[in-house]
């Protein structure tokens, strides 16, 4: 059942990877390239949002510290005991993940908005052991010195160079995502997301798939994390806090909940708006804050849902030009 | 013994819906369970589909216990249902509710949904078949494509039960499946369930349709006040005077 592409689609998908390769060029300096280097670690967060909150309905509103646990893994790997980000990486998925099935147990007992604050409470309960971790955490000081990554003696030792290292990890990220969404678990997600009951008679074991939600979207974090420390070198508990959740709620939300795309398009968007919105500093909160409740007011399905619509308008009418045409 | 419910009783608080009601459902029959609105039918459903444990009470199923177990640890051992009022997965097409109800039999772990998808696909395209075929039995297999709650009542019904099909049961628990649909519908309904039945699944049947209930039902048990008033055959039941009086209230004696 695949969808053949047209020559637009692939003239427009070849266009969009020749434009990808070649960013790091044609950047105006290395801070633009360092931006979108960061928008690709947010773009690997949100999928993992995505996929518990937008297709399972789980709502983790922890995944800002566990981005943190993530980072946290890979610096003190790193800088304690001396291994490699390849080490890092997996390292930090896999200990993110476990902390994400904890973070996911109350999922089993309360749901929606309940949930989300029980997360909100655990997240912060997460940031504030980083920040009392001792001598392992070093406190509100943080971990400077970390190293950036080499590939196979090849240092990843710029912004430029880092940029091909997130490109891949979104990529993969992404088919991913989409190869979980497109069997039986991205079946079960959306079950128990639009009736629990109903699931639970249709053989979905919920408390398996919940909790399963909650380790994925928290892998994703741990990556993203891992990908932040070697990118950073130096990370403190304050980056990891309940506004870097409520940064990637809401580009997660702009983009569209419930679509991997619009992962895609919220991680690129807000984080450059972002940088605009620097001048008006502490409001930032209150933007993200009113962006929510516009998007979920006006577009609950977020700018994928718009653009969505237009050509489903777009098509209706030459439907009908058709119908007065022939007619 | 098939399907064995014994001294159930289901209390919520101070308000007894089952009491200490026992049946025997058997295999590759149409059972049917009537009573007055409120008189505990749905809440044998609930507990027999594992969503309420029993306050007190064993429900056996081909011998084994399934009184205790988790919901979808019923369905596996091959209990469906459906519901009175109904619960497609809103977001989904009519293939992919049934789809649903089959990943109970999927064998592929995340590992291979990770790094060996030609497993993963295989096994879609045998669920793709199974799926079609239970659309082909209940005939909305045109639907397929549609998005589940954009079909009509009826056919939103129908999908209903071959998503319960989909599970693969030995025996199917029908809420009401005739409600709100009209005649020529229901006249399907009961094709539908012959179909069902020479499939090999037993019904187990909650209805109000009285006419359904006694045209299609071997077995037909009555229900007051979750209390067990009549069992028998449809003739035996109907005219049954406490059954009469449970439904119409007691003649008035000149």
């Amino acid at each position: 059942m695949k969808k053949k592409m047209n020559i637009t689609q692939g003239v427009l998908l070849g266009v969009a990877a020749c434009a990808l390769l070649v960013f790091p060029f044609v950047a105006q300096n290395s801070y633009e390239v360092h931006i979108i280097n960061q928008a690709g670690i947010y773009i690997l967060i949100s999928i993992g949002l995505n996929l518990a909150m937008g297709y399972a309905g789980q709502f983790n509103l922890a995944v800002g510290p566990l981005w943190g646990v993530g980072a946290y893994t890979a610096a003190i790997l790193n800088t304690k005991f001396g291994f490699p980000f390849w080490v890092n990486l997996p390292a930090a998925i896999i200990l993110t993940g476990l902390i994400g099935a904890f973070v996911g147990l109350p999922s089993l007992k309360v749901r929606s908005h309940y949930l989300a604050i029980v997360t909100i409470g655990l997240g912060v309960a997460i940031n504030i052991a980083l920040l009392n971790g001792g001598s392992l955490t070093q406190g509100a000081m943080g971990i400077p010195h970390i190293q950036m990554p080499d590939f196979f003696g090849y240092p990843i030792n710029s912004d430029q160079r880092y940029y091909y290292l997130i490109l891949v990890m979104v990529i993969l990220g992404f088919f991913i995502a989409r190869q979980i969404l497109a069997g039986r678990i991205g079946r079960s997600f959306r079950a128990i997301r639009d009736d629990y009951m109903a699931a639970k008679a249709m053989g979905v074991n919920t408390a398996y798939y919940q909790v399963l939600a909650f380790v994925v979207s928290a892998a994703y974090a741990g990556a993203a994390g891992a990908l932040f420390a070697h990118l950073n070198t130096y990370i403190s508990p304050d980056i990891f806090d309940f506004p870097a959740t409520l940064f990637v709620l809401t580009l997660t939300m702009v983009g569209g909940m419930g679509s991997l795309v619009g992962s895609l398009v919220g991680g690129v968007a807000l984080p450059i708006l972002q940088e605009y919105l620097r001048v008006i500093q502490n409001w930032q909160l209150v933007a993200y804050g009113v962006a929510i409740m516009v998007v979920v007011i006006f577009m609950p399905g977020g700018v994928i849902e718009l653009t969505r619509r237009l050509s489903g308008w777009r098509k209706n009418r030459l439907a009908l030009v058709d119908r007065d045409a022939s007619g | 013994m098939f399907l064995e419910i014994e001294h159930l009783t289901m209390r919520f608080g101070g308000l007894v819906a089952v009491n200490d009601f026992s049946v025997n459902v058997q295999k590759g029959k149409i059972h049917g369970l009537i009573g007055p609105n409120g008189s505990g039918k749905t809440t044998i459903f609930n507990v027999l589909s594992g969503y309420y444990k029993p306050t007190a009470g064993r429900i056996f199923f081909e011998g084994k216990r399934i009184s205790g177990l988790a919901a979808y640890q019923i369905t596996a051992r091959g209990l469906a249902r459906t519901f009175q009022n109904l619960r497609l997965f809103s977001s989904m097409t009519v293939l992919d509710n049934l789809l649903v109800g089959m990943g109970h039999h999927g064998r592929t772990s995340i590992w291979q949904t990770l790094f060996y998808p030609v497993a993963v696909r295989r096994e879609e395209k045998e669920f793709l078949d199974k799926a079609m075929n239970l659309l082909d039995l209940l005939e909305i297999a045109d639907y397929a494509g549609d998005l589940a709650t954009s079909l009509p009542y009826g056919h939103q019904r129908r999908v209903e039960i071959a998503r319960a099909l989909a599970t693969e049961p030995k025996i199917l628990l029908l809420d009401e499946p005739a409600a709100g649909l009209n005649e020529i519908e229901t006249k399907k309904l009961r094709e539908i369930l012959g179909k069902i039945l020479d499939s090999g699944v037993t019904i187990f049947l909650v209805e109000h349709d009285m006419k359904l209930v006694m045209e299609t039902c071997e077995t037909i048990t009555v229900l007051d006040y979750g209390k067990k008033i009549a069992e028998g055959s449809a003739s035996a039941v109907r005219n049954n005077p406490i059954v009469v009086e449970a439904y119409l209230g007691r003649e008035d004696v000149l």
